[in-house]
């Protein structure tokens, strides 16, 4: 991915009470430009109210946030010239058709010339692939269709950031598929934060992730990062042969935490869990080699699914209670 | 993609920032619209067709007593009398109860559907979301409901009199029923800023509009500072009487100081609402 360091999102303990349920409680995020950022947590755990504040459509209760380095509070209309939103259910004037929805949304920033918004509309309309259905009556479409007409309203403006609130959550596969692709057209273009409990897609499309539970930021940081576990460092290891006193010999290496070895089709697959990667790194496969009865096939580190990550965390923060 | 069409950016007044695409966006909500047709067909049926009955039906001028005839000073002077209190007086209740009704979801329920916080995704500032409601509604509903009954009625009122009607105290009726009207969408403008059902809205409007002549019969004081005596204002003054300040011009006043304190204290909710 080529995304510079320059953050167009970056939050500072930012924190939402309503009465006395703490919504959100110190959420840091920083999300770089040109990337697709993946906010990920369990229903209610505050993606959407963190949206909201983005957005300037709440007040934090405390803590800071800045878009393109403006204030999220005191510039909120500022902020919103450079944003396009999709919220988790796509709103439209419902007695408009799908162009003059894409007209009415792009005079908030534009004035003209006519044909110049009629180009951009039918542009957004073919970006989504919805060319054919530009005059249909909203009611007429299915729920895919509505949500990709919803990216086409929040990128006519072209922003610098889009903000998509679950944008493929409610779809089926079909129509997340479709969804997924949109947004990895729109990445050269423009910057994507957004929230979904869906792991695979993150895991398909996203550069970096936060997972929040529970008002917190759990987890955070480039998607490769989080993949390769949390903590925990394992490299896997593939041996053909007669592996005699490897595990005692590995227990014995200072920066080995632990190994567990299992028997697949006249292999071993072992699991060494390491606590210094740079050594691990060196050392392992040599030390492992010097055996000469043996032949390692595949040694590589443990790529964990996001799946697991996510559970590991969330069940990490006692499941947020 | 990014500035493969250039396009010329709004430069609009910061302080009403997305104004004037709201306020688009709420006329055409009325205009060549079903409800446009509606309302430009049944309010002139509703409130000229009641009149038009006073006016013109001899049966109903019969059942005038020869007392109130002699009073009003002809049979013509009495159906007269009888039109423009039917016109004003039923007309005024049945426009507050109609705006009230054609409003009560404006804001509401574009809170519940989540429409206005799309609408407040865009660089728009609260102020500007509630003032084009209250612009774009008032322009529908004066021009609908209030234009062209006004223009109905003061015709059917020249062919009865067989001559013009005096213009000035029949603009002065039609204009405190403008203000009339005014306050009822004001108000309930403001009540959807602050409520978030339906009910309320509806319940406090009606209240003041049907309930307002009996509290203000209890404590003749609240006739001042509200539009409830202005019905009847508006007909006396149409039949050209001069009234007394209690019963004209300070109720007038009042009602009228109310419209923009209320609008004031919808655009402070909603700057202040969460979405």
């Amino acid at each position: 991915m080529s995304f510079n360091d320059t953050l167009v999102i970056e939050t500072k303990g930012l924190e939402k009470s309503f009465g006395n349920v703490k919504v959100l409680q110190g959420v840091d995020l920083s999300v770089k430009q040109n990337s697709i950022f993946g906010f990920l947590g369990p229903n209610g755990a505050g993606k959407t109210t963190t949206m909201k504040i983005l957005l300037g459509l709440i007040r934090p209760t405390g803590g800071s946030g800045s878009i393109f380095g403006r204030d999220i509070v005191q510039e909120s209309v500022a902020i919103r010239e450079r944003i396009g939103y999709l919220p988790q259910q796509p709103r439209f004037i419902e007695y408009m058709s799908a162009r003059e929805n894409l007209e009415f949304t792009a005079a908030f920033f534009y004035t003209g010339p006519k044909s110049k918004i009629r180009m951009r509309c039918d542009e957004m309309l073919e970006l989504v692939g919805l060319t054919d259905k530009a005059e249909r009556p909203i009611r007429t479409f299915s729920g895919g269709e509505k949500q990709r007409l919803g990216i086409a309203l929040a990128q006519v403006n072209y922003p610098d950031l889009l903000i998509l609130d679950e944008p493929a959550s409610a779809l089926d596969p079909l129509g997340r598929q479709e969804v997924l692709e949109i947004m990895q057209r729109l990445r050269k273009h423009t910057s994507i934060f957004y929230s979904t409990h869906i792991l695979d897609d993150v895991q398909r499309v996203s550069d970096s992730v936060a997972i929040l539970n529970h008002g917190k930021v759990v987890a955070s940081g480039p998607i490769e990062l989080i993949l390769n576990g949390q903590g925990s460092i394992i490299y896997c290891m593939t041996i053909k042969g007669e592996p005699e006193g490897l595990g005692e010999k590995l227990a014995n290496l200072s920066w080995v935490t632990q190994t567990s070895v299992s028997q697949h089709n006249g292999s071993s697959l072992w699991q060494i869990s390491v606590n210094d990667e740079v050594e691990a790194e060196t050392n392992l496969l040599r030390y492992v080699l010097a055996d000469e009865m043996i032949t390692v096939t595949e040694f590589n580190r443990k790529k964990y699914e996001l799946e697991e990550v996510f559970m590991e965390v969330i069940k990490g923060d006692g499941n947020g209670r | 993609m990014a500035d493969s069409i250039q396009l010329n950016h709004v430069k609009e007044w910061s302080v009403l920032r997305g104004f004037t695409n709201l306020l688009h966006k709420e006329s055409r909500a009325w205009w060549g619209t079903r409800r446009w047709w509606i309302n430009a067909i049944l309010w002139p049926i509703l409130l000229c067709g009641l009149m038009a009955n006073m006016l013109f039906v001899p049966a109903i001028a019969n059942l005038a007593s020869e007392a109130e005839i002699s009073q009003a000073g002809s049979l013509t002077a009495y159906v007269i009398q009888m039109g423009l209190s039917v016109f004003f007086e039923f007309g005024m209740i049945a426009l507050g109860i109609g705006a009230i009704i054609l409003l009560q979801d404006s804001i509401i329920g574009e809170k519940q559907s989540g429409t206005a916080e799309w609408l407040l995704s865009k660089p728009v500032v609260p102020r500007a979301y509630v003032l084009a409601k209250f612009v774009g509604n008032t322009l529908a509903v004066l021009s609908l409901l209030l234009g062209g009954p006004i223009i109905i009625a003061y015709s059917m009122l020249s062919i009865r009199l067989g001559e013009l009607f005096p213009a000035r105290p029949f603009l002065l009726a039609a204009g405190i029923m403008t203000v009339h009207t005014l306050f009822y969408l004001a108000l309930t403008l403001m009540l959807g800023t602050i409520f978030s059902t339906r009910g309320p809205v509806l319940g406090i409007g009606l209240a003041s509009i049907l309930g307002g002549n009996l509290l203000g019969g209890l404590f003749k004081p609240l006739f001042y500072v509200t539009p409830w005596i202005l019905p009847k204002t508006a007909s006396l003054s149409a039949s050209g009487l001069s009234l007394p300040p209690e019963m004209g011009i300070i109720p007038l006043t009042t009602t009228f100081i109310w419209i923009p304190i209320f609008i004031l204290l919808a655009i402070i909710k909603f700057e202040n609402i969460e979405l």
